[in-house]
């Protein structure tokens, strides 16, 4: 059933689209009247502590301000999940960081879990606790961004075994193997390897 | 009330300007033909036997003159309040989900909100209510005009300019507005959304219309014409649904079907007597009495309720169709 879930959940879209016209105040009241219980004042704390003035309209604010609001609207909804369907994608690296800042400690203060879609694998290692690769229309890897870090090498060139070969990026070639290795695998080979090998032998699950 | 205000806020500010056009546009319509309506009752004042008739004494020329030109414009007006329901359905209806969808906002509402049709229908009020409010405005002085023009003619009982005035054209406006709004959440643009709106509107009228003549047929009274009197003996109030032979024997059959029968009609005489030849109409050989089909003008106000039935219906229809695109809609 959709409308139950819905209940549980707070999306943030890849390009938050606000209502043209409207200010930033005027999208808490229209949330606040389509989401019973949704935390009018969190969100405006949140928003001022950001600066990111409320009587300005919504549509004029920068693309990262935007983001900004959109967060402020899905937490508070005080969902206790939150998806983020690619929310960094159009930002500059300072609004990415607030961005993900704001969420860490709005996750860690309501005990909520944040399921964040992005390609920037250095934001998921950073403040991220699970990975999930996801691959010709399936999961590749799931597992503790820590544990994959301890148990993914690199090995230099094509290695029998391997969770994959690929191509480093001076073009050579690296193995992802699970195990020993010449030097841990960080995060972003960890994912290019899962990636390539679901391109490779898309019927072999990892 | 500040729930209704900020869903206010927000619909006007998603079709502000479509909402000004509308306003502006019934404002000016609704003024020139209250002027109008005066123009015409000042000359009904100025001349009470000069207006209204064929026959007025020489006296009167400049008056029925004058009356008759006001009147030839006044009853164009009466045009605009025909098609102001179709343009307002197109309008303000078919941009309202439309735009939602193609700006992507659908995506913050539909996912803040527990029922996205719970949305749907506190986006729709206060562009519905704006609606009903400017066509009741245009459908008042479209009637105050409309008695103006006639001020002879009892026109609750009467099928003149019938749906160019009074509450039929309110009714119209919700069917068109439904339409719109139904049009808008399946096509999920803006243009061409309206341009498919008005395209279905028209289709859309046009069946309503040839239903409703087919019903009506249905329900007709047959009236002899008189040829020697000025309004030709029937209700001058009556809706002309068709023209016809009433047979001797009294079977009514219109022109169509009496020609298919061979029943061909070449002279007719003041009582309205129709005549194969003139030597049957020497002969005294009656083919048969010219008649009209009509519905009677006192059966005005039931006609005219029971299409502003359908219409309202067909709207609600389609805003229940709406409802089921908006439920089932992928957000983008």
């Amino acid at each position: 059933m959709i409308v139950p879930a819905l209940e549980h959940l707070g999306y943030v879209p890849q390009s938050p689209a606000l209502y043209d016209g409207l200010s930033v105040e005027d999208h808490l009241d229209f949330a606040v009247q389509l989401r019973p219980g949704f935390d009018r004042s969190a969100a405006r704390t949140r928003l001022d502590q950001l600066g990111i003035p409320r009587g300005t309209g919504a549509r004029s604010l920068s693309g990262g301000q935007q983001a900004q609001v959109a967060l402020a609207l899905a937490l508070g909804t005080r969902a206790p999940i939150l998806l983020l369907d690619e929310p960094l994608a159009s930002l500059d690296p300072l609004a990415r960081r607030e961005f993900l800042h704001v969420l860490a400690d709005a996750v860690r203060a309501d005990g909520a879990t944040a399921l964040l879609s992005s390609h920037i694998v250095t934001d998921v290692e950073q403040f991220c606790d699970r990975l999930v690769v996801l691959g010709v229309g399936r999961v590749l890897l799931h597992e503790r961004v820590t544990a994959a870090l301890q148990r993914h090498h690199i090995t230099p060139g094509a290695v029998n075994g391997a969770v994959s070969t690929f191509a480093a990026a001076d073009g050579a070639p690296n193995s992802l193997v699970v195990g020993v290795g010449q030097r841990p695998a960080t995060l972003e080979e960890v994912v290019l390897g899962y990636l390539a090998a679901g391109r490779v032998a898309p019927k072999v699950a990892a | 009330m500040t729930a209704a205000l900020t869903w206010a806020r927000l619909s006007y500010r998603q079709q502000r300007w479509e909402l000004i056009l509308a306003a502006i546009g019934v404002g000016i319509v609704a003024a020139v033909m209250l002027f109008f309506a005066n123009e015409l009752r000042g000359l009904q004042a100025a001349g009470p036997d000069c207006v209204g008739l064929f026959d007025y004494p020489p006296s009167c020329e400049a008056i029925a003159t004058r009356f008759a030109e006001t009147s030839d414009t006044a009853q164009r007006l009466l045009l605009l309040s025909f098609a102001a329901p179709f343009g307002m359905g197109v309008i303000l209806g078919a941009p309202l989900v439309a735009r939602e969808i193609e700006g992507g906002t659908v995506q913050l509402a539909w996912t803040l909100g527990r029922s996205r049709v719970g949305w749907l229908l506190r986006r729709i009020t206060f562009v519905a209510l704006v609606t009903v409010a400017l066509l009741a405005v245009l459908a008042l002085s479209s009637e105050l005009l409309a008695a103006a023009l006639a001020p002879d003619r009892s026109l609750g009982e009467d099928f003149l300019w019938s749906g160019r005035r009074g509450w039929l054209i309110v009714a119209r406006g919700v069917g068109a507005l439904g339409v719109g709004i139904l049009v808008g959440a399946v096509v999920g643009r803006v243009l061409p959304a309206i341009l498919g709106a008005a395209l279905i509107m028209a289709l859309g009228f046009t069946a309503i219309s040839m239903g409703q003549d087919a019903v009506l047929r249905n329900e007709v009274e047959p009236q002899r014409v008189a040829m020697g009197n000025a309004s030709g003996g029937v209700d001058p109030g009556a809706l002309v649904i068709d023209f016809g032979l009433e047979l001797p024997g009294g079977e009514v059959v219109t022109w169509q079907e009496a020609q298919e029968r061979g029943l061909i009609a070449a002279v007719i005489d003041e009582e309205g007597r129709q005549f194969a030849s003139a030597a049957d109409m020497r002969a005294g050989r009656v083919l048969g009495y010219d008649i009209q089909l009509t519905i009677p003008g006192s059966q005005y106000l039931p006609v005219a309720a029971r299409e502003a039935g359908v219409v309202t219906g067909l709207g609600l229809v389609a805003l229940v169709g709406t409802a089921l695109v908006v439920s089932r809609r992928r957000p983008a």
